[in-house]
């Protein structure tokens, strides 16, 4: 009787099903890398949408550059941030601080503050208070220090000046407990000027912008922007992008 | 008579360092305020750490208060 040569591998009595179902399974497969590929076409085409290809975030980032680092007087597109008064389909383009040159001012006299305790020793009146009251007496005067530069950068950090694909906007902090908000529309803009007055302001680029506007707002300004003449770039840009219909 | 004197003082100067503590702590409050408004109005990255630091300050503010209790 000859031997079957692959009586090994396959049994008469055992039912041969192996040899059909691979191929659904590798089927199955490839159809599901087929949809993958389908699905991204889809994805493309909603990418338009996005902010990262809007033709007006992409000509800010022209005109202005990207963000260096998140302190930075001039936040390009910032993706994280927002104003209360933002509507949903508005985008933040550019939202601008005081040049952080004016800083120098504040964190200057928080130091001279810092230091100012250890002049006490070549008064020697001052040595004979109590050990207890010195002690409270520094606290005390270090908390006053901390409370000055915290409110001076809270003051710099959250006066902001934001210009969206609608409205450019003031945000001014002016005292412990005042908002002053004030906006415009793109289409109420008229004029835009532009002033760098000083040696320090020259040197470091900084400068106002004054917005004229056709609104109840009659003007708007951005007090000690960098870059002043870019600032002026980027409104015209929204502007004339507002004007043709593509915002 | 200048024992008394020099007791009155101290009691004035504990006045006056409690006094200024506690007006110290509103004003640590209000910053709180402040922080936590701003915060609202405008959301940044670093929100959090500002109202954590403002926080802090408060709670100094307060130690600062039950320094001058009971150490003066």
């Amino acid at each position: 009787m000859p031997r079957v040569s692959d009586v090994d591998t396959i049994a008469p009595d055992d039912q041969i099903t192996s040899t059909p179902t691979p191929s659904p399974v590798k089927k199955s497969v490839t159809l599901k890398k087929d949809k993958k590929v389908t699905k991204t076409p889809e994805v493309v085409t909603s990418l338009p949408t996005t902010p990262n290809t809007n033709p007006l975030v992409e000509s800010v980032y022209k005109i202005l550059g990207h963000t260096r680092h998140p302190f930075s007087s001039t936040l390009i597109h910032p993706h994280v941030f927002d104003f209360q008064e933002r509507d949903d389909d508005e985008i933040v383009l550019v939202v601008a601080r005081q040049h952080w040159f004016t800083n120098v001012r504040w964190i200057l006299i928080s130091l001279f503050m810092v230091l100012f305790p250890s002049l006490f020793r070549f008064v020697p009146t001052l040595l004979e208070i109590p050990g207890t009251y010195l002690f409270v007496g520094y606290l005390f005067w270090y908390l006053i220090t901390f409370a000055f530069a915290f409110e001076s950068f809270l003051s710099w950090y959250f006066n902001v000046y934001i210009i969206t694909s609608k409205r450019v906007i003031d945000i001014d902090f002016n005292n412990l407990l005042t908002k002053k908000y004030s906006e415009a529309t793109i289409d109420a803009i008229q004029d835009v000027t532009s002033t760098v007055i000083g040696a320090i302001p020259t040197v470091f680029n900084y400068g106002n912008v004054l917005i004229q506007t056709a609104s109840e707002v009659n003007e708007l300004e951005f007090g000690r922007v960098a870059n002043p003449e870019k600032i002026i770039k980027v409104l015209q840009e929204v502007r004339d992008q507002y004007k043709g219909g593509q915002i | 008579m200048f024992p008394q004197i020099n007791t009155y003082m101290l009691l004035v100067q504990k006045f006056s360092f409690v006094l200024g503590s506690i007006l110290y702590l509103l004003f640590a409050f209000i910053v709180v305020k402040q922080t936590t408004m701003m915060s609202k109005n405008v959301s940044d990255k670093f929100n959090t750490v500002l109202i954590t630091f403002a926080y802090l300050h408060a709670a100094f503010a307060i130690f600062l208060v039950f320094l001058t209790l009971t150490i003066l």
